[in-house]
């Protein structure tokens, strides 16, 4: 109101002044004298213009205006994290004078692409969440910066081995471990007591699970489960249940033997008699959410993370969701989702990046991280808190007791190989053709070895 | 006249200069968004440039790799197939034209309604009709209830349907704007053939098959031309409701460019691809000319 006003005032007096250009002008003379009056005003307009622009941009504009903008990137933690961020960012600014951090939170399936974007032109980000195989990814293009030399020895041994080398390349560690989520299996106990299964008592092992779901389908007439068993994520099965994926040395693919045959051929012929949706191979684990929080699929097997979610969506269903531990093959390991915080080798302040990206990570951060919701630390204190070791009664306390308890048998199986896009878009190629018939689950593991070994 | 420069007289130099203060802004336009990304593409289809390391020179070894590229025939495969739109696209568009081109009360509502899918943002569309097709979508759901499916179909899951059901979401959102074009032509045919053909005892399906089809012709040349281009450069559809899959079977050319150059990387190969891609599309179009040429070349 008052800029507006004072402006047209302004404007009004200039023109009675005759300051505007052309403003009521009726003479050649009166214009060009006007114009002159103008072309002065204008050049201290202008000058004016520049000195404020210059004033704002020197560093020590302002009484002590951040001299670093550090822009952080985080894979879907608005909006339920929102405070927990910015009460991270805000505690590090005040600790870290003349820093100053942008949160910008990014959706999973375009967090790569938009980094790549942003590498691309110029203007990535200095500090980004990624996952294991993306780290890898960018690390093999030498984009990320070395943490093994950025971060001191000391700050190094703060995290768990096994976690600071998950997603290793060439032997160096390209980004800090954040948090870790194993899986566990939440199911509808309205849905298991329809199929007359008792929900007290959870499948224990990998067959009972599938007994389970072929019961939930034929008597409650809802899909069962929704198995991880889509692209790469198959490859994390066979590693549960002890098969390998490549040779010692890892130079050859070897993920074609019987076993492995047969694990395929397993879920092959569960697909085909329609004990689980066709859209479990194309819609993943946000495919099999959605439909639990439906109330239309009796176990989903998930990041207890994804509880918060279905809680969001669909209170009843929640109310109804028991949790059990994801049953160990016969690998007696799990798959172990690491997250990690990276650090663009083309940061302007690669610096001030790494040492954001420590305090993010640091044990007081993760263990506030890990009330918030069921994740775990990636470092030894904060793991070694008594908090990971109460229960409770909601899903998510259960979740976080039956995870903490499945801890020590979990690993980042995530497969490190070069060409790792080429490579797995193969495995995803060769699986599908055999979940439709197009092959079968010997040819496609036949077939995607020989690719896999063309490539290695 | 004396100050009369290359011939031409102050008049004309007026004209001149006015004519290309006009033709500036889009000269400069297209000069930025167009010539320029079409000179860079083609240059950096020279190079190896993966955004993090330098550009290298390689000269014309991505168009050798590309005889060899399983990918490039699969897309180049699916993209052909894609075209089986256009003239299931084109014959839809002419007959809803038909329909909308009669002085009935109200019509322009049912023009605006079929044209709406056209200024809805293709994401949009894409989502939506993948939530429509999802195995537990409405879809499935109707045609269990009439009685038409034992049990539901993933038909953007399945690789024998997946392709067809994004070539049904391109045609359904395409019908309004071809419509459009083929009304503007229906209105464009002076009314006195069609009664001279009524006059001389033609069907109501003589006059459309004889009459005004064929002078509809500068329209079909247009409408298919657009539509082939745009059915070889497909992708949102792609990329919203499938991602290229199952089994690459909805794996298009310019999906392939996308994956190519922003998921891999490797965006001189991505250039090469789009190179190959657009020589295909002038020959394509060219192509189109020439079968519609009787009624086209005389009138472009």
């Amino acid at each position: 109101m008052f800029s507006t006003r004072s402006r047209s005032d302004c404007v009004h007096r200039e023109r009675a002044s005759g300051r505007i250009p052309f403003a009521g002008a009726r003479s050649s003379v009166a214009m060009m004298g006007r114009r002159l009056v103008f072309i002065p005003s204008s050049l201290v307009l202008a000058l004016g213009l520049i000195c404020a622009l210059a004033l704002a941009l020197s560093p020590s504009a302002g009484g002590g205006a951040p001299s670093v903008t550090l822009e952080f990137w985080t894979i879907s933690l608005q909006p339920f994290f929102n405070d927990y961020v910015n009460g991270l960012i805000a505690a590090y600014e005040r600790a870290t004078p003349g820093v100053k951090v942008r949160w910008v939170d990014v959706q999973f399936a375009a967090v790569e692409q938009k980094l790549l974007a942003a590498l691309a032109g110029g203007v990535p980000p200095d500090v980004v969440n990624l996952n294991t195989e993306t780290t890898a990814r960018l690390a093999e293009r030498n984009a990320l910066v070395d943490m093994d030399e950025a971060v001191p020895a000391q700050a190094r041994a703060r995290y768990f081995e096994g976690l600071w080398r998950a997603g290793a390349v060439r032997g160096r560690t390209y980004a800090l471990p954040w948090y870790v989520v194993p899986n566990v299996i939440a199911y509808n106990t309205a849905i298991y007591r329809r199929a007359g299964l008792n929900p007290t008592e959870p499948p224990q092992t990998e067959e009972e699970m599938i007994q389970h779901a072929r019961t939930i389908k034929d008597r409650a007439r809802v899909y069962g489960f929704m198995p991880n068993v889509d692209g790469v994520r198959l490859l994390h099965r066979f590693q549960e249940n002890g098969l390998p994926i490549l040779s010692p040395d890892g130079k050859r693919a070897v993920f074609n033997s019987s076993e492995h045959v047969r694990y395929l051929g397993r879920y092959v012929d569960l697909l085909k008699d329609d004990y689980f949706p066709e859209d479990t191979l194309r819609r993943g684990y946000l495919g099999a959410t959605e439909r639990y929080s439906g109330g239309q699929l009796g176990m989903l097997i998930t990041g207890p993370q994804f509880l918060l979610r279905v809680k969001k969506d669909n209170p009843e269903v929640y109310a109804q969701t028991f949790v059990a531990a994801y049953p160990r093959g016969k690998g007696n390991t799990l798959h172990l989702a690491t997250m990690t915080v990276a650090v663009p080798r083309s940061s302007r302040n690669a610096t001030s990046a790494v040492d954001f990206a420590l305090f993010v990570t640091n044990d007081e951060n993760q263990l506030e991280f890990s009330k918030q919701v069921v994740v775990f630390p990636s470092t030894r204190q904060a793991a070694a808190d008594p908090f990971f070791r109460r229960g409770g009664a909601g899903p998510e306390d259960v979740a976080r007791k039956v995870a903490a308890a499945d801890l020590p048998y979990a690993r980042d199986l995530s497969v490190i190989v070069p060409n790792a896009g080429d490579l797995f878009r193969v495995f995803r190629e060769a699986v599908e053709s055999a979940f439709y018939g197009k092959r079968t689950p010997k040819d496609a593991l036949d077939w995607a070895v020989r690719q896999w070994n063309a490539r290695l | 006249m004396a100050d009369s420069r290359f011939g031409l007289s102050r008049r004309q130099w007026r004209a001149t200069i006015t004519a290309y203060l006009f033709l500036g802004p889009a000269l400069l336009l297209l000069g930025v968004f167009t010539f320029y990304p079409v000179a860079f593409g083609t240059a950096l289809s020279l190079f190896d440039y993966d955004v993090i390391s330098p550009p290298r020179f390689v000269g014309l070894e991505h168009f050798r790799e590309l005889w060899e590229d399983r990918f490039l025939w699969i897309a180049l495969a699916n993209s052909t197939k894609f075209l089986l739109v256009v003239p299931v696209l084109q014959a839809l568009s002419i007959g809803l034209a038909v329909a909308v081109n009669v002085p009935l009360r109200g019509i322009r509502w049912f023009r605006a309604a079929y044209y709406l899918p056209v200024v809805t943002s293709m994401v949009v569309v894409g989502l939506m009709w993948r939530w429509l097709l999802e195995q537990d979508g409405v879809v499935n759901y109707a045609l269990r209830t009439v009685g038409l499916l034992d049990r539901p179909i993933s038909w953007l899951g399945h690789p024998d349907l997946a392709l067809y059901a994004v070539m049904f979401v391109t045609l359904w959102k395409g019908l309004g704007y071809y419509m459009v074009i083929y009304l503007a032509g229906l209105q464009a045919i002076s009314p006195e053939y069609e009664e001279a053909a009524i006059t001389d005892g033609a069907s109501r399906w003589q006059v459309f098959r004889w009459v005004t089809l064929p002078l509809l012709r500068p329209s079909i040349l247009l409408a298919s031309t657009i539509s082939a281009i745009a059915a070889l450069k497909v992708f949102e559809e792609v990329y919203v409701m499938t991602g290229g899959g199952p089994m690459f079977r909805t794996y298009t050319m310019f999906f392939y460019i996308f994956d190519k150059g922003f998921q891999q990387l490797d965006l001189g190969y991505a250039a090469a691809l789009a190179v190959v891609l657009a020589v295909l599309v002038m020959g394509l179009s060219a192509a189109n000319f020439l079968v519609f040429r009787q009624g086209g070349w005389s009138y472009y």
